[in-house]
């Protein structure tokens, strides 16, 4: 017999041969069948899995709302702090309409303006033609002033 | 020897239903596959106890990760041997081997051939435990072929899917793997006839 393995494919009688041989083999192995107690062990597994599987997906959707409130504040988070720290000018909004001291067309063109919180003698009240009690004219008054771009008061309003 | 292709519908409805959770259905499917899958293991790793845990593990697997099967890439069937196949393989080489040995006409050394697990060994047939010898001292990739395409329900296609090969690797490296068995088959005869002839 040659010592040296061949590729050449097998001639019909060692091909037949061959057959027989492992159709001996395939038998053999078509008796034997998985062990008995596998399924139990197995089912066992299964029903573990199953009730786990099904855990996660009660607690998917307050997984999913724990998510959505925790965005939601983290994103509202930052709108607080400023809220407490940065009042409007007035530190109400309900003061009042401003008044105008330059013409309202002026006003409403005028882009980029400002809201200022000011303090000043109630005096000055007079020179854009509001009334001044004399015994009150050097109270200081509070209010929020208008202004331009390029600096020029617009309008005033009075707070309280 | 090849598997019908069928109707995989039943089946994928099976295992829709397994996957929602009845244990029915998973019943169904393990006692559907389990003798092939355990033949299958047990052709790899020889004994009764190896392949049954394989036979395990590749359930555990279809359990644990059924989402990884696909079904436009073949059937349940051939995607579990699939599964076996890679456990049983990846036990073969937990057991450290000479490069050497793994060339194509190596014969195993006679340790690493499973002549003494009487208990545990896949043939009582004589004729059989002589073939599985043979094919036990075969290189992996020859093994490989003979034990999907010879000895299980598998197609050439499905084989080669399951190897990462083409079809037609499939085929040729069948044809040298069935001359390789047919000699080690002689090889294992003439030692025997040669005995016989000396006690005449």
């Amino acid at each position: 017999m040659n010592d040296h393995p061949s590729d050449a494919p097998l001639d019909p009688a060692r091909s037949t041969l061959l057959d027989l041989r492992l159709d001996a083999l395939r038998r053999a192995a078509a008796a034997e069948s998985a062990p008995a107690g596998l399924e139990a062990a197995l089912a066992a597994r299964f029903r573990t899995h199953a009730r786990s599987r099904r855990w996660h997906r009660a607690l998917a959707p307050l997984a999913v709302a724990a998510a959505v409130a925790l965005v939601a504040w983290i994103l509202r988070a930052p709108d607080e702090p400023h809220a407490a720290t940065s009042p409007p000018a007035s530190g109400k909004t309900d003061d009042g309409p401003f008044l105008a001291l330059r013409p309202l067309d002026v006003v409403a063109l005028e882009p980029g303006v400002t809201v200022v919180s000011a303090q000043f003698p109630r005096a000055l009240l007079a020179e854009w033609g509001l009334p001044v009690a004399p015994d009150r004219a050097a109270e200081p008054v509070h209010a929020e002033m208008l202004y331009s771009a390029a600096g020029e008061p617009l309008a005033v309003r009075l707070v309280r | 020897m090849t598997m019908a292709p069928g109707d995989p519908q039943p089946e994928l409805a099976l295992l829709a239903r397994m996957r929602r959770g009845e244990e029915g259905a998973f019943v169904a499917i393990y006692r559907r596959h389990r003798d092939a899958v355990y033949r299958l293991a047990l052709l790899y790793a020889g004994s009764a106890g190896t392949a049954a845990d394989v036979t395990q593990d590749t359930f555990v697997h279809l359990i644990t990760r059924a989402a990884q099967y696909d079904p436009a890439r073949g059937t349940l069937g051939a995607w579990l041997c699939g599964v076996a196949r890679n456990l049983a393989r990846r036990g073969e080489r937990e057991t450290p081997v000479d490069p050497a040995s793994l060339a194509d006409d190596a014969a195993l050394p006679e340790d690493r051939v499973d002549r003494d697990t009487p208990l545990e060994c896949l043939l009582r047939d004589e004729a059989a435990e002589e073939v599985r010898r043979a094919l036990a001292a075969l290189a992996p990739h020859y093994r490989d072929v003979l034990i999907l395409c010879e000895l299980s329900e598998l197609s050439y296609a499905e084989a080669a899917q399951l190897c990462g090969i083409d079809i037609g690797t499939v085929r040729s490296r069948l044809s040298r793997a069935r001359s390789r068995l047919a000699q080690h088959l002689e090889r294992y005869a003439a030692p025997q006839g040669a005995r016989e002839s000396a006690h005449e």
